[in-house]
């Protein structure tokens, strides 16, 4: 075979290897790295099981913000005024945590349908609103 | 009155940049000297009445003139001057004016630099740079107009700059990295202009070399900037958090990387022209890309500024109008003979060809999963998700290994074939020392090595082995080190930056010590040889915020030397919005980072405890890596053709 030719057909195939090897690396890496964003209401309606890993997100309700007393441990309930999620987390709450804003938490479903957090998710200016959680609080009115 | 002169400056240079991109062409077309020539009167025309209207947004800014929306809701008077300046650029409006002055500056640069180039050359790529600057004109006056009056009645008082943004690493972030995404039209238009033209591959590479590796170098610091910003102004004490908008950096970075190493195959030999042409076009999408990412919210970010489909569909429109017309010109004009020539598995070919595959398919993975939520919406009707860190991460280690190991080689390839293959045992034999070196100090200071910190030595000693050590060794004696170094200066500096960006990463991700805890006053708490102990929490009103400032006192275990650092955490009232300004301890070897949290009552207040060990390393690295970029650049510069 004409060397060039050969050559060609070298840097094909280690192209094509290649990029085989990347897409299965990218295939591999994205399905166990996709967290599926749940609104209060699909939370409750879908069959999640019990260590599932999740995000989810709402605003928070209105007095339901409790702290146990001079720990990290805090317990709030996200909704979209139609269910709810009662949501743990212990650690520093982002800035702009506050009840009635939109928050998006990161988290295990524990017993009973609640949410142990690991990463809250705040607002980071007064007009700025998660998408996902002003897409939920929109569905929710337009319904 | 001046807002108006200014809004008319804009519309003057959307006037001249339209001219600027049809006048030649008719000139050319026609064949007639007199109109080709204008292209630089009207190049200059349209950056002298762009940067006119940027100054009359700034000014605006200065005097506090609320009467303008993008003002008023970017801007108030308690704000210290400086800030006013750099609130200019603070948002969407402001940022794209920014944007196109400072293409405007690359194009009149290229305008001086290009004088030994051919004119018809010269004039080509002016015209696809007068039709960016164009398109990215229109874009601000038709959607995002910086100069809107709010008219009968003006507030007297503006709303803030977001408090973020209130700082001196963001006053240069967005210039540097608008440098770099920019600066990438230059590659591009360059690009088209030869293709147009039919340019020897060896001759039009030449030429865009400089440039490429120059916007590279902004494109580096200017993320290098954003990153050491977000480690010091967000609290959270991160360095990079896969945002979609820093992918949308990060994205362009890797493929002007791969573009300026490709290129130096065309230069010399010839061979990859093709890759070349559709690498310059690449660069250019990805950036275009990214300002469509940032600009329409499509996705979450921290950088969203604002949430406007209209903008986007006029981005993606200047997007479809540029890349499909390059690629038609691409696959119809293109001329610039591809020349094959044979190269053994062991050359400088093969080492750049492997290096621009993984650089470009590690590229369109990051891009694949920053996209993948959208497109996943798309599919199944409106569910939603995020991609993880953890995907980028697995992702870009196996890349990042095989692009070190190159990188260990880069100094001792040669073109076509390598007789002498010595050098690998030599690298072998000193990365080994180095690592045994590496191995003993850092299971001396930490008391273990982990598997991060295991890979990054040996990445860090293969490529300061190849780059540095065996050079050194190799060529003792003052002339022919110096001449060793004049020669391959930039490409040492910028592959040492990657071995210490590496090592930085690998001990910041592996040593970290973090904690959460609960300090009353005279409470104590130790971590990591620290003893930290809370001295006072006050509170104070300032000239535009209210602040709770925390004392803690550090107490160096070993040494008992004392120190006092304060955290605050600041509510800004016209911004209706809070920030941490964390304490940090910097040190070359590790920072002591604490961030205050929240009042849990009874006089307990929680923090964040953070021991990062080498982070500074990382935006070391990046500094070097653009250093050499730029030494690279000016030499390109020099040896023109």
């Amino acid at each position: 075979m004409h060397p060039l030719r050969k050559q060609r057909i070298y840097v094909i195939s280690i192209i094509l290897i290649g990029s085989s090897l990347a897409l299965f690396l990218v295939l591999s890496a994205l399905s166990r790295n996709i967290d599926l964003f749940y609104s209060p209401s699909q939370f409750h309606d879908s069959n999640l099981k019990e260590g599932a890993k999740i995000r989810a997100g709402g605003m928070v309700q209105k007095g339901s913000f409790v702290r146990v007393p001079d720990e990290l441990e805090v317990s709030f309930v996200i909704t979209d005024f139609n269910k709810s999620i009662l949501v743990t987390y212990s650690g520093i709450l982002p800035n702009l945590f506050s009840e009635n804003s939109g928050v998006v938490v990161k988290g295990i479903v524990g017993k009973e349908k609640t949410l142990e957090a690991f990463e809250v998710l705040a607002k980071h200016d007064e007009n700025y609103m998660p998408p996902e959680v002003q897409k939920t609080l929109k569905s929710r009115s337009d319904s | 009155m001046i807002p108006e002169i200014g809004h008319i400056f804009l519309i003057s240079a959307l006037v001249f940049s339209l001219a600027g991109s049809l006048i030649p062409v008719y000139g050319i077309i026609k064949k007639d000297e007199l109109l080709i020539s204008t292209y630089k009167s009207l190049l200059l025309a349209t950056s002298v009445f762009t940067f006119l209207s940027f100054l009359i947004l700034i000014y605006s800014f200065y005097v506090d003139d609320f009467s303008l929306l993008y003002v008023a809701m970017n801007s108030n008077t308690n704000l210290p001057f400086y800030y006013k300046l750099t609130a200019t650029w603070g948002a969407h409006e402001g940022s794209l004016i920014l944007w196109i002055s400072i293409l405007c500056l690359w194009s009149v640069f290229y305008l001086f630099k290009s004088k030994a180039q051919g004119e018809l050359f010269r004039c080509m790529t002016i015209i696809v740079l007068c039709q960016i600057i164009f398109s990215f004109l229109a874009f601000t006056i038709f959607t995002s107009n910086p100069f809107e009056r709010i008219l009968p009645i003006s507030p007297m008082e503006g709303i803030e700059l977001n408090p973020l943004l209130q700082d001196f690493a963001f006053t240069i972030h967005p210039p540097l990295l608008y440098a770099g995404y920019s600066g990438l039209s230059i590659p591009f238009s360059m690009a088209i202009a030869s293709m147009l033209i039919g340019y020897k591959s060896t001759l039009w590479a030449g030429l865009i070399r400089p440039w490429a590796l120059l916007s590279g170098a902004f494109l580096t610091l200017g993320i290098c900037l954003g990153s050491w910003w977000a480690y010091y102004e967000l609290g959270w004490g991160g360095w990079w958090f896969w945002d979609p908008v820093e992918n949308a950096a990060f994205v362009p970075w890797l493929i002007s990387v791969a573009l300026f190493h490709s290129l130096i195959v065309t230069h010399n030999k010839g061979v990859f022209s093709r890759w070349s042409l559709l690498l310059t076009i690449l660069a250019f999408a990805s950036c275009l890309l990214g300002t469509f990412l940032v600009r329409s919210g499509v996705l979450t970010s921290v950088h969203s500024f604002a949430l406007d489909p209209e903008r986007g569909v006029f981005i993606l429109l200047i997007f479809a109008y540029f890349i499909l017309s390059s690629l038609l010109i691409f696959a119809f004009k293109n001329k610039s003979e591809g020349r094959e020539k044979s190269y053994s598995f062991l050359s400088k070919e093969f080492g750049l060809l492997l290096n621009n595959l993984l650089l470009v398919i590690l590229a369109l993975s990051i891009m694949f999963g920053t996209l993948f939520p959208m497109i996943y919406e798309a599919f199944t009707g409106g569910k939603q998700i995020s991609v993880g860190a953890p995907y980028y991460e697995i992702l870009i280690l196996p890349f990042a290994i095989g692009l070190a190991l190159l990188q260990g080689l880069a100094m001792y390839l040669s073109w076509t074939k390598i007789s002498d293959t010595s050098f690998i045992t030599r690298i072998i034999l000193e990365s080994i020392i180095a690592f045994i070196l590496f191995y003993l100090l850092v299971y001396l200071f930490f008391g273990k090595v982990t598997s991060g910190a295991f890979i990054a030595g040996i990445l860090f000693c293969w490529i300061i082995s190849g780059n540095l050590v065996d050079p050194f060794l190799r060529n003792l004696g003052f002339s022919r080190l110096k001449k060793i170094v004049l020669h391959r200066m930039g490409l040492i500096f910028s592959h040492l930056g990657t071995a210490v960006l590496v090592i930085g990463i690998g001990m910041v991700t592996s040593y970290s010590l973090q904690n959460e805890v609960k300090l009353s006053k005279n409470d104590d708490y130790v971590l990591g040889g620290y003893e930290f102990k809370l001295k006072d929490v006050n509170i104070s009103e300032k000239q535009n915020y209210e602040t709770e400032r925390a004392v803690i006192e550090m107490k160096d275990l070993s040494s008992t030397k004392r120190t006092l650092l304060i955290t605050e955490k600041r509510f800004y009232p016209s911004a209706k919005q809070a920030t941490s300004e964390a304490a940090i301890k910097p040190g070359f070897f590790q920072d002591v980072y604490i961030t205050l949290g929240d009042n849990l009552g009874k006089g307990t207040w929680s923090f964040r405890i953070q021991i990062k060990h080498f982070v500074r390393w990382i935006w070391l690295g990046a500094i070097l890596i653009s250093l050499g970029m730029i030494i690279s650049s000016i030499k390109q510069f020099k040896v023109k053709n």
